[in-house]
């Protein structure tokens, strides 16, 4: 019976660990470079969690996507995509810019 | 685009030029031959060109986060050169060690920054209205990045043995630590390590943006919003190489050394 009690107990521990990973799999955001600007420029994502930026560069030059208040900086080669992880962050707006073209690659995150 | 070019080039050159300032000004208080300094810049300029070219495929490596991975090992090497460096000049019976740390240091310093500086330059040769303004700021930038370490080398040189080691040592510590940070920003961006909260925010007392906040960030890493791993592997490296460096100048007081 205690035995029966362990493999039930280790069952579910194995069900809730494989059901909450997949629940709270890291949400994914896309973001495009064209011409040196972002699509989208403003992106809202939630509060505490954290997420995966895809950001896919379109244009044939390289950017380098960067943000101070979110500690990032990333060269992305032309025509490629990049993978930049964020979060978890508190609520606020997050300014964001490609450093080689920072007069018009512009876009923020708003945490809400 | 000048005036960016010339901001971009001069951060990456810096960086690298420091290291390079400071390491040639012990090499010459410490009579080492300074010959390594050549080969670490062309190996590593060789290497950054592979490194650039190959960017995007390396991207993708490790679902995505290639880069994250390949510049922290970079970052960490560094570290472990700096203070290969700093251990070693306690006594010349390693002066091998020190000069190949020394070499190993700047040609992954040179690799680092380098290839960055290619992938920016690159990109705008698809452009040809902006190529040429950009070769302008960025030969601009590169050569106040160059006279910046060409400055220290000659201010370390100018100071008497004693001082000279210490002051080099002193720079060399922040660098150290800066490594470190930058390796550990590299893994919570590629979510090889968790990230969590920045444990204290101080960009409205130094912005990350200002030039104070960018010369802090070459000198020593500073970073606005660390998380306390951050901190804690920062504190613990800076730790490490001063104690090292503590016991390298007790030892040339003893009379033992360099």
């Amino acid at each position: 019976m205690k035995k029966n009690n362990f493999s039930y107990t280790f069952l579910l521990g194995f069900l809730f660990v494989v059901l909450t990973d997949s629940a709270f799999a890291t949400p994914v955001f896309n973001i495009e470079i064209r011409n040196h600007l972002f699509y989208p420029a403003e992106l809202t994502i939630p509060v505490g969690t954290k997420v995966k930026l895809l950001i896919n560069n379109t244009d044939a030059s390289a950017e380098e996507f960067e943000s101070y208040e979110l500690n990032r900086e990333k060269v992305i080669p032309g025509k490629s995509t990049g993978v930049v992880f964020i979060g978890p962050l508190k609520k606020g707006v997050y300014p964001f810019f490609g450093e080689f073209f920072p007069k018009t690659a512009q876009g923020s995150i708003h945490v809400d | 685009m000048l005036i960016n070019a010339v901001i971009i080039i001069l951060r990456e050159v810096l960086e690298a030029s420091l290291i390079l300032g400071v390491l040639l000004a012990l090499s010459q208080h410490n009579q080492v031959s300074k010959t390594w300094s050549l080969k670490a810049v062309l190996l590593g300029g060789l290497a950054a060109v592979m490194y650039a070219a190959n960017l995007a495929m390396i991207s993708a490596l490790h679902e995505g986060v290639g880069q994250e991975i390949l510049n922290a090992v970079l970052y960490v090497f560094i570290f472990t050169f700096i203070l290969t460096i700093v251990y070693s000049l306690r006594d010349k019976q390693y002066s091998t060690v020190t000069v190949a740390a020394m070499f190993g240091c700047v040609a992954l310093a040179v690799i680092r920054e380098g290839s960055e500086i290619i992938v920016y330059i690159h990109g705008f040769s698809t452009i040809p209205d902006l190529f040429n303004p950009v070769l302008i700021g960025s030969s601009i930038g590169a050569g106040i990045g160059l006279s910046i370490g060409v400055f220290v080398y000659y201010f370390i040189v100018s100071l008497p043995f004693t001082y000279g080691v210490r002051s080099s040592f002193f720079v060399l510590v922040f660098i150290a630590g800066g490594m470190v940070s930058q390796a550990t920003q590299m893994l919570l961006q590629a979510d090889l390590i968790s990230s969590e909260l920045p444990i204290w925010d101080t960009s409205q007392l130094v912005s990350e943006q200002s030039i104070v906040g960018q010369i802090l960030f070459a000198m020593m890493g500073y970073e606005a919003t660390p998380i306390l791993l951050q901190v804690v592997l920062y504190a613990a490296s800076i730790l490490l190489t001063g104690f090292f460096a503590i016991g390298s100048i007790k030892r040339s007081q003893q009379g033992h050394l360099f």
